[in-house]
């Protein structure tokens, strides 16, 4: 059997959930004065000269600041989770992550003891971590797509200052571009410190992945004060 | 080298020769199951089934033996300071001259790098054994 | 010849864990905004999530742990909200703030648990718990803390009772400290509606909460 609830100082048995004009209705007090703003006042101490006097303002008053109290209280509570719910969540995403790896989230490894392949996210995070680690620059989004996939851009765009953008189609089956957003300190040189970014992203997929990077787009897109 | 014994060696022997292979190679943190074997452990800890449990056990490792042939997958974890592709092909190297020592097999290894960590947790630098086999064919 | 196989059919290895404890986001991941871990995450970077996740999760908790009611329900509202999180995250538009859209998960999750509960909870159920928790203290206890307590748990006590749109909309203005127009997105009805809401679950509690002044 259902159980029907009632709400305390409302209809009885009202339904539970409903969400009708009745429920969105602030009746005004006696005096005329609207019921939540004269409980914000009170709970504010903002009440004006008639809210103070008003017999009925004053019994909404107090029952503001008597609930007020505890309410606060309830508030300054700080209850926290266990660990074992996050550590259940990141463990449901890693292994779904891993088991659901699909060819166009992969990265074609120049390996010559055989086919090799590296996960796509991984190889941004260690680019962005590359670029998080240079003073005034912080990584956002990292897009590393293989030069080969004929989509986005060619790798022509000669932006790479590594003489080798030049490579079409699947002439080039290991080479990838990287398109990175940053923001940016606010004072530091934009120029200077997005040629160096493109030079860390370059000898980062060498050095760490093993992967060519054929060109490196750069966009600030904001900048942020030191705290 | 070869005695007149008749061998047989099931894909499951493969694949844990080639996980315990591959944990041992220096830069390789952890192996990490694929789709099918998260499916395969799931259904042996739903059935019971023991031949499923075992081919967890190689988790992160699967592999197919046809005509005297290995298909090997690997799907590793490793971290910064460990070039991935170098890392790939120490691994296939690795693994290709293990399972051929141990089961006559010349196998075809295909590593798929899935993470790269930035920083290696304590617990997974103290568990990581000695090796013990030679270090994989050095370049 | 030996082989492996062989032998371990005898005596099988111990088992190793396949896969190893999740490891964290790094202290400077943990450092970052809200927006580049919400466009990081969004590219698949896991530990950007986790460290969204950890900044959040408390807040979030909260709300389930007071629609709910109690905390075994939270926590699975809590784990199931941040998965549907990850799940969802390549919808998040990023024209709303990262926590009004995850409030808006965790206040969908605990009224649907709400809403399932309640289609199968007995009366019975329902009154082995309620008068114990709406009982009046004891005439004249002294403690101070102790009327602290009786008056947290009336409070407590007529939240439940509370319709549960009024309570979610209670919860996020007064415990959270939410605006109504941040309430209103999170709970998919208009400002009006939400401060009719929250004005009706003031009324309704402090009606309740009068023998407790």
């Amino acid at each position: 059997m259902e159980v029907g609830r009632t709400v305390p100082g409302g209809p009885a048995g009202e339904t539970l959930g409903a969400a009708g004009p009745a429920d969105e209705r602030i009746e005004p007090l006696a005096c005329g004065r609207d019921a939540a703003d004269v409980w914000d006042h009170a709970v504010e101490g903002t009440l004006d000269a008639h809210e103070r006097d008003c017999p009925h303002c004053r019994a909404a008053a107090a029952d503001a600041l008597g609930l007020d109290g505890v309410v606060h209280r309830m508030a300054a509570e700080r209850p926290v989770p266990p660990p074992s719910v996050l550590d259940g969540v990141m463990q449901a995403v890693i292994d779904t992550v891993t088991a659901e790896l699909r060819p166009q989230d992969l990265l074609a490894l120049d390996s010559p003891a055989g086919p090799a392949r590296l996960s796509r996210a991984a190889a941004a995070r260690v680019l962005r971590h590359v670029v998080d680690g240079m003073d005034g620059m912080r990584a956002r989004s990292c897009r590393i797509e293989p030069v080969g996939s004929g989509s986005g851009r060619t790798g022509t765009n000669g932006a790479a200052g590594d003489g080798a953008a030049t490579n079409g189609g699947g002439a080039d089956p290991f080479g990838v571009t990287v398109a990175i957003t940053v923001t940016a300190r606010f004072g530091v040189d934009l120029a200077s410190v997005t040629a160096r970014v493109r030079q860390m992203v370059v000898a980062a997929g060498e050095q760490a992945l093993g992967v060519p990077v054929r060109s490196v787009d750069i966009a600030v897109v904001d900048l942020w004060d030191e705290p | 080298m070869t005695p007149p014994v008749r061998l047989t060696v099931g894909d499951a022997v493969v694949a844990r020769i080639a996980a315990a292979t591959a944990r041992e190679v220096p830069g390789v943190v952890a192996l990490r199951p694929d789709l099918a074997q998260t499916l395969l452990g799931l259904a042996g800890s739903l059935l019971g089934d023991r031949s499923a449990g075992d081919a967890l056990s190689a988790a992160g490792a699967s592999a197919a033996v046809q005509d005297g042939r290995a298909e090997i997958a690997l799907t590793l974890v490793t971290t910064l300071g460990h070039n991935a592709r170098d890392l790939s092909a120490a691994v296939q190297r690795a693994v290709a001259a293990r399972v051929r020592a141990e089961t006559g097999l010349d196998a075809v290894v295909r590593v798929t790098v899935a993470d790269v960590l930035l920083d290696v947790p304590q617990a997974e630098r103290e568990s990581k054994q000695s090796p013990q086999v030679p270090p994989p064919g050095s370049r | 010849m030996r082989t492996r196989g062989a032998r371990e059919d005898v005596c099988p290895p111990p088992r190793v864990p396949a896969v190893p404890r999740e490891p964290e986001p790094t202290p400077a991941e943990r450092e970052l905004d809200d927006t580049t871990l919400v466009v990081r995450a969004r590219e698949g970077d896991v530990r950007a999530f986790s460290a969204l996740a950890q900044r959040h999760q408390a807040a979030l908790y909260r709300l389930a742990l007071r629609l709910v009611g109690n905390a075994a329900d939270a926590e699975d509202a809590l784990q199931e909200s941040l998965l549907d999180a990850w799940r969802r995250l390549d919808r998040f538009r990023g024209d709303s703030a990262f926590t009004t859209w995850a409030y808006r998960i965790v206040t969908n999750r605990c009224l649907d648990l709400l809403r399932r509960r309640r289609a199968t909870v007995s009366v019975e159920q329902v009154a082995e718990v309620a008068p114990e928790r709406l009982a009046a203290p004891e005439a004249g206890a002294p403690e101070h803390a102790a009327e602290v307590d009786a008056g947290l748990a009336a409070l407590r006590a007529a939240l439940r009772t509370l319709p549960d749109e009024q309570r979610a909309c209670f919860v996020l203005r007064e415990l959270e400290g939410l605006g109504y127009a941040e309430i209103a997105e999170i709970t998919g009805a208009s400002e009006t509606a939400v401060r009719g809401r929250i004005h009706r679950a003031r009324r309704g509690l402090a009606e309740v909460m009068r023998s407790w002044r």
